[in-house]
């Protein structure tokens, strides 16, 4: 008994890695997608697509190297440590990284990256190897607000000044990190509303497709999409809002309940893109047609810009990805020793039907 | 059981109401649902209704089915929702080939996984919850490697396959009853399905028995990844997307939930098949019920908890007696 049990065990394993490996080889060896060819049209560095900065108003708070305590350095010489939250698995965090990845080429920097996979313990230890190996400047895409206290400690040990981009750190600003750069949520939100009032009327009954539940960025488009069709457009009803978990197959299913349970649905608010597509999924499938039920979103990739250019979808706000520049040269004024605001709040687009066409090519 | 009746009555007959419970009482629990929704919620008695959850339903069914056959050898495959995100990807690599190439790529790629588990359960012997376990973390990771974001799909076949019907009724709740009907005859009337019951009852049972243990096991669970692989393909045509980062996810919770709901206990020996479709159902309905009342997706996870709870304790009545 025992060696019949035995004997297999010591052939299972090298068989099973082998197996593995020549799975993993040969899938990617004779793959051959749909769109082979026309893969390289995209290009992630759009003319015209940098981010520009709304703030910083007269006034607003700023941070200079003397105020935080570090040293003045030359950006050029200097070695940047970049620590992304989540996998790049959707256009707007591949957007991020890549604009980060072009304009550190463009400036001569040398980069070093990290990617903690929607882990934030290994986002903590991500940005400590960062530090450990060399890092003299930090740019951080924080997973979660809170419990950066060792990582802040330790940056402030070796006075390495940090910017953090599309969410905050909850610290204090110019003693624990120099500047926040990022989109403001809540305004997305009302100029979502804007467009969605503007393409019902401002009458009758609208649903949410919410983000996932218990994150910043539901919370932020919600409250301001429901503030200003309460102030604008009181006769706009918000009668359904349901999470789509920011994907498209869950964006589907839930718009598939909604149009048959209010079958008088005027519009959908989708607080991403992904969803919205969803959204228009269900609809192409329930044999609705282009413009029966106005689609808002969220984000401005690619896909969700087209489907304005095919009627699906009546408006996309911008929430833009590319924070290399921005936050590249906040680096370099700070370490020449001149002021930066602790707060940059980008400016984002918004594609209509009127721009759709010729500005897609700004889209991610 | 002569005696009981003699000495005890009370007791027998919450026996007896937690066994009718066990068989029956997903069935109800359906019933109650629907008549609830026909009386509450508004555009419910219509075929478009009725098409939609079916629609929505019929993946999960699929992989259910597969974990109910796992189930019932006292095993588990939480890699399911992995091989669907799996499935998607190889679709979307391999459909430039044409639809049926693509979905032979799918069937070795879910094949493989299912070999993998099998050999890790069946030959190394190492517990199913652990060796799935496994798969469910390196099968995403090996779809996202493949795949690493979504890929929008325009293969004309593929959307027929999401979306086109025969006679009014969808493919996906075609392929869907076929397969059910497949895998509870396989159960109920092959030789194949009885050696499975007998490794589920006591492995070394069957083993002293001269049972093929070892070459059912595999099978089982080379059986569950395909049928997970086609819920994928089928989810990805419904889609017309490629989605192997959110696709499946979540997946073998819902499987598990469908196959206990529907009367099949986690100790294996035993399988019911109509009781796992009307658990997956059940399910869906009850999610379809709170979305379309608007009610916070809190309650849904709580109402969902709410009815394994049930499912477990009429189970447990069972395993007593």
């Amino acid at each position: 008994m025992q060696r019949t049990t035995h004997r297999p065990r010591l052939l299972a394993r090298p068989g099973l890695v082998a197996l593995a490996a020549a799975v993993a080889l040969t899938a990617s060896a004779c793959a051959k997608s749909e769109d082979d060819a026309s893969k390289d049209t995209k290009s992630p560095a759009a003319a015209g697509a940098e981010q520009k900065v709304v703030t910083p108003k007269p006034g607003s708070k700023s941070c200079t190297v003397d105020a935080y305590g570090g040293e003045k350095l030359d950006l050029k010489g200097a070695t940047v440590g970049f620590s992304q939250s989540e996998k790049e698995a959707n256009p707007f965090r591949i957007a991020e990284t890549q604009s980060i990845k072009d304009e550190a080429k463009k400036r001569g920097v040398k980069l070093l990256t990290a990617n903690a996979q929607s882990q934030f313990s290994k986002q903590i230890s991500d940005v400590q190897d960062l530090l450990a190996k060399g890092a003299d400047l930090l740019v951080i895409a924080p997973l979660n607000s809170d419990g950066w206290d060792p990582v802040l400690q330790a940056a402030a040990a070796k006075k390495v000044p940090i910017v953090t981009i599309d969410r905050k750190i909850n610290a204090t600003a110019c003693k624990d990190y120099v500047s926040f750069i990022a989109s403001d949520f809540v305004e997305q939100g009302r100029r979502a509303a804007d467009q969605m009032i503007e393409a019902t009327g401002g009458k009758g009954e609208v649903a949410i497709l919410l983000g996932a539940a218990g994150n910043n960025v539901t919370t932020e488009r919600t409250k301001g999409f429901k503030e200003r069709v309460a102030e604008k457009a009181p006769d706009l009803k918000v009668v359904f809002e349901q999470t789509g978990d920011f994907a498209r197959e869950k964006g589907q299913q839930v718009t598939e309940q909604l149009i048959q349970s209010k079958p008088g649905i005027k519009g959908i608010y989708a607080e991403n893109d992904e969803m919205g597509l969803g959204a228009v999924a269900a609809l192409k499938g329930a044999g609705k047609k282009a413009g029966d039920i106005k689609i808002v979103t969220v984000d401005g990739t690619r896909n969700a810009v087209q489907g304005i250019v095919d009627g699906w979808i009546s408006g996309v706000i911008e929430s833009n990805p590319r924070f290399g520049p921005l936050a590249f040269q906040t680096l370099d004024t700070f370490t020449k020793g001149e002021a930066v605001p602790q707060d940059i709040i980008i400016q984002d687009g918004a594609y209509s039907t009127d721009n759709a066409k010729s500005e897609i090519g700004k889209a991610y | 059981m002569a005696e009981a009746t003699t000495l005890r009555t009370a007791p027998l007959d919450r026996a007896r109401v937690l066994q009718w419970l066990q068989t029956y009482g997903v069935y109800a629990g359906v019933a109650a649902l629907l008549v609830v929704n026909v009386v509450i919620t508004p555009n419910f008695l219509t075929a478009e209704n009725f098409r939609t959850q079916a629609v929505q339903v019929a993946p999960v069914i699929i992989v259910a089915l597969g974990m109910a056959l796992v189930i019932g050898t006292e095993g588990v495959d939480l890699s399911v929702g992995a091989v669907m995100a799996l499935a998607a990807s190889v679709t979307a690599l391999y459909l430039g080939y044409g639809l049926l190439p693509a979905l032979l790529a799918v069937a070795l790629f879910a094949a493989a996984v299912g070999l993998a588990n099998g050999a890790l359960v069946a030959l190394v012997g190492v517990q199913p919850i652990v060796a799935t376990l496994a798969l469910m973390v390196g099968g995403r990771g090996i779809a996202l490697v493949l795949l690493p974001q979504l890929e929008d799909l325009r293969n004309p076949a593929l959307a027929s396959l999401g979306s086109g019907d025969v006679l009014g009724v969808p493919y996906l709740i075609l392929i869907a009853a076929v397969l059910a009907l497949l895998v509870a005859f396989t159960v109920r009337r092959t030789t194949f399905g009885r050696q499975l019951l007998a490794i589920g009852d006591s492995r070394p049972a069957a083993q002293l028995a001269g049972l093929p243990v070892r070459r059912v096991l595999i099978i089982v669970y080379v059986v569950c990844a395909l049928l997970a692989a086609v819920a994928g393909v089928l989810a990805t045509a419904r889609l017309q997307a490629s989605d192997p980062t959110s696709l499946g996810n979540l997946m073998e919770l819902s499987a598990i939930t469908a196959v206990v709901v529907g009367g099949t206990p986690l100790t294996g020996g035993r399988v019911n098949i109509a009781g796992t479709v009307a658990g997956a159902v059940l399910i869906q309905l009850l999610t379809a019920t709170l979305i379309k009342h608007d009610l916070p997706p809190s309650w849904t996870q709580i109402a969902q908890a709410v009815v394994i709870v049930a499912a477990v304790y009429a189970a447990r009545g069972r395993g007593r007696r």
